[in-house]
């Protein structure tokens, strides 16, 4: 499917933020961050973190429900903390997005067929099957992966798990990059 | 690594030591000279490390690093705490594991909330044992994280020397604040090659820095100030302690008398000027002067130098400075501008070098705001502070307008929290910067006593004094056995109104006069004999106005660690008051200084500009 946002999912995203932080890999960096939501009492939707090409470094993309102003104060917070390499919002740039899901949806004789249609224009693959139910795997932007939820919903969902999102910017700003070109000095 | 340590490589690198003495060694390094702290199992190393490093050194006193004990760890950090405040270097506490490191917490979030630099080196139970609620282990990491400016653990013994060193840079870089470092007992006790240098890479953070020491004022950008400057016709400095840490007071003075701008203060920016000078309009906010409050309405142009709009000043942000077009905002943390104000103008970087960029780009610059200053004079005669000086109550006013005169402004002075602090800030002259220290943002009681010690270590041979409530000498009462063991000269002046004061007066109110757990009218304590048991020789209680005078000054003069309660008008409440979440319009202030009528500010029935 497409990277770029169909007006459903820009709808979604109205109110939430996606932040990408690039931190030192160090202990306890990502209680830190997290730390600094929870005591300004914003939520977060949903978190990732996974070291980059280079091992000293993670980078945290994290979904929060707040005004742009209110994620501009948050990352210049986060911006202070020593172990916080770079910190954006990458809500309005253009990035790539992807989340992941895995989610077990109920699926009888009788119904799989549609099912599996039905999962198709997703590209949604089955990654195991019982007598009862499939559990499919789809990737996508959030949107996708929420009408796809849309469509199997009515099946019946018996368990699911989704990674939260991870963005990449599509142009690599010599700034931006993984490695911190001052890195040297 | 600095050049100078390239050059001359450590006298002790490629020894072996344990980690305890190279955490001591890069103290020594760092140029400590004074440690507070509480020992305790889990930091017997290092308190090991101390004592045989001043032992080797027992013929040269002036190299031995001075241990300070305290009764409580919260007031070794308070006393690092002052110490740091006093002289603008990194104050140092150790503290052991478990009730060590929570005893603790409350300094370091007062140091964050404050901007005050300091390392706190916290023993942990050894890194086998973390997280097995092991015997005093308590998730320093995890506690300390949100409340200080970094957290480290050492797990990789071979990092410690690195890591002390960077929490003094990070402590001292930037916005200051507390660095904690959790040092398991085994760390302590390992033993490796001491290499004498290095630090560890934070790349982000070090870039930011390196930026934020580099930032200056372009020429378009100081243009655009006086550009701004030059529109107005009544422009108001509101310095805050950013001044003051940043080491900016002289810059900014010298700024205000070429400039002629007058200057109001935050509580922490109290000392960036001299109070007394006459474009002073000393402190602004809940509690601040009438005057400086109202030329905070009447300003055109308000010009904000390290200082961050915090509600104790700003009271209701949409009615703030409400005849200010335009703001200038100068602070070392970007995070600060435009979190509460929108500016008009605003530069991030050290307010020292911006004040000098300013005053070179403006050296031409000229424009007569004597109206406006008239004005401010005339603010300043018809809203003076005062208070009820015909009651024969002593009020705690009229003792710090005693005190005031007999220090000069020239004290370093300490304060607890409450009423007693409002007026501090307001009676007492303050002529210098890092002269007076108060806990603003956490507001912390029983500051006062832990910090008056720490800054007599820093200053032995200046006059020191404690100005305390009663409510807040409780809280660390157990520090005038401090005060006495090491025999400092502080000065601890309680004024005495039996119970929390600030409280009852939001209780007066806001409550209906139902004192909840303010009244301390019934207590036992004899405060005069706590001190004299504590070792004070000089230790008195005046209850007689007509020996105010005199009794202060023998105190003051006293030569050693003098004791002084002076039991006040408990009904005396702080005026002027700008109620919570209030706009300044709405400032109360009270039946001895004149008020202003809410027509009169401005109005004047001409337009503005021809007002003054």
């Amino acid at each position: 499917m497409s990277d770029i946002h169909s007006p459903a999912s820009q709808l979604n995203s109205q109110s939430t933020r996606t932040l990408s932080i690039l931190v030192e890999n160090r202990f306890g960096v990502l209680s830190r961050i997290t730390g600094l939501f929870s005591a300004r009492a914003y939520n977060i939707e949903s978190l990732t973190v996974a070291r980059t090409s280079d091992p000293g470094l993670s980078r945290i993309t994290m979904v929060v429900r707040c005004e742009s102003l209110l994620a501009q104060q948050i990352l210049r917070q986060v911006e202070k903390l020593p172990d916080t390499v770079e910190a954006a919002d990458l809500t309005e740039s253009n990035c790539v997005e992807r989340e992941l899901v895995l989610v077990r949806v109920r699926a009888p004789e009788g119904k799989r067929t549609t099912l599996l249609t039905e999962a198709e224009i997703f590209r949604a693959r089955v990654v195991t099957a019982t007598p009862d139910n499939y559990v499919f795997e789809v990737t996508g932007d959030s949107g996708k992966v929420d009408a796809f939820l849309d469509v199997v919903r009515p099946y019946g969902i018996d368990e699911m798990v989704r990674t939260g999102k991870v963005a990449l910017r599509r142009n690599l700003s010599p700034k931006h990059g993984d490695a911190d070109p001052v890195q040297a000095g | 690594m600095t050049a100078q340590q390239e050059q001359h490589p450590h006298p002790l690198a490629g020894k072996r030591m344990t980690g305890a003495e190279m955490i001591i060694q890069v103290l020594a390094q760092e140029g400590v000279d004074t440690i507070f702290g509480y020992t305790g199992g889990a930091i017997l190393p290092t308190y090991d490390a101390i004592f045989r490093y001043n032992a080797e050194r027992q013929d040269r006193r002036n190299e031995q690093i001075q241990l300070i004990v305290p009764a409580n760890e919260q007031g070794a950090g308070f006393m690092a705490a002052g110490y740091a405040r006093a002289s603008g270097k990194v104050g140092v506490f150790i503290v052991t594991s478990g009730p060590g490191a929570t005893n603790s917490v409350t300094p370091i979030r007062d140091c964050m909330a404050d901007s005050v630099p300091a390392v706190l080196i916290c023993g942990q139970v050894a890194r086998a044992a973390i997280g097995t609620d092991a015997f005093q282990e308590a998730p320093v990491f995890n506690l300390m994280s949100p409340c200080a400016k970094h957290v480290f653990l050492v797990e990789e013994p071979e990092e410690l020397e690195a890591i002390v060193r960077t929490a003094f840079e990070i402590a001292r870089s930037g916005r200051p604040g507390p660095v904690v470092i959790d040092v398991p007992k085994d760390v302590q006790n390992w033993e490796g090659v001491f290499r004498g240098e290095g630090t560890l890479h934070f790349r982000g953070y070090e870039n930011r820095m390196r930026e934020l020491s580099r930032s200056r004022l372009s020429e378009e950008s100081c243009g655009e100030f006086f550009e701004l400057l030059g529109k107005s016709e009544r422009p108001l400095i509101c310095a805050g302690g950013g001044i003051i840490s940043g080491n900016a007071a002289g810059q900014l003075r010298a700024f205000v008398e070429k400039f002629r701008v007058p200057v109001v203060t935050t509580l922490m920016g109290i000392g960036s000027v001299d109070t007394t000078d006459e474009l002073s309009l000393h402190m602004l906010g809940m509690h601040g002067m009438a005057y400086a409050n109202y030329a905070v309405m009447d300003c055109d142009f308000l010009i904000t130098l390290g200082a961050r709009f915090d509600d104790r000043v700003a009271g209701k942000v949409q009615e703030f400075a409400p005849k200010a077009k335009m703001l200038a905002h100068i602070d070392i943390d970007a995070a600060e501008i435009g979190k509460v104000k929108t500016v008009t103008w605003s530069h991030v970087g050290p307010a020292r070098e911006a004040l000098e960029d300013l005053m070179r780009c403006g050296d031409d610059f000229r424009k007569d705001f004597s109206k406006w200053l008239e004005h401010v004079r005339g603010l300043k005669r018809e809203h003076a502070r005062n208070y009820n000086r015909e009651t024969p109550a002593i009020q705690p006013h009229h003792v710090l307008e005693c005190l005031s005169g007999i220090m000069r402004g020239e004290a370093i002075v300490a304060t607890g929290v409450g009423q007693h602090q409002m007026w501090a800030a307001q009676y007492l002259d303050i002529r210098h910067p890092r002269s007076l220290l108060t806990s603003g943002s956490m507001a912390t009681m029983g500051f006062g006593l832990p910090a008056a010690i720490g800054a007599q270590l820093a200053f032995p041979d200046r006059l020191v004094i404690d100005v305390d409530g009663d409510g807040s000498m409780r809280m660390n009462l157990g520090e005038l056995e401090t005060a006495t063991t090491y025999n400092l000269p502080v000065k601890v002046l309680v004024l005495n109104n039996c119970g929390d004061g600030m409280v009852r007066q939001w209780q007066k109110l806001y409550f209906g006069n139902r004192f909840s757990g303010s009244d301390k009218s019934l207590r036992q304590k004899d405060f005069v004999k706590t001190a004299e048991a504590d070792g004070f020789k000089f230790a008195r209680r005046l209850s007689d106005k007509a020996q105010l005078e005199e009794t202060l000054e023998e105190f003051i003069a006293f030569g050693g660690p003098a004791f002084l309660e002076v039991m006040i008008d408990p009904e005396a409440c702080v005026y002027p008051m700008v109620g919570p979440g209030m706009g300044y319009k709405e400032m109360i202030t009270g039946d001895f200084i004149a008020g202003r009528n809410p027509d009169e500010d401005l109005s004047m029935g001409a337009p503005p500009s021809d007002s003054f």
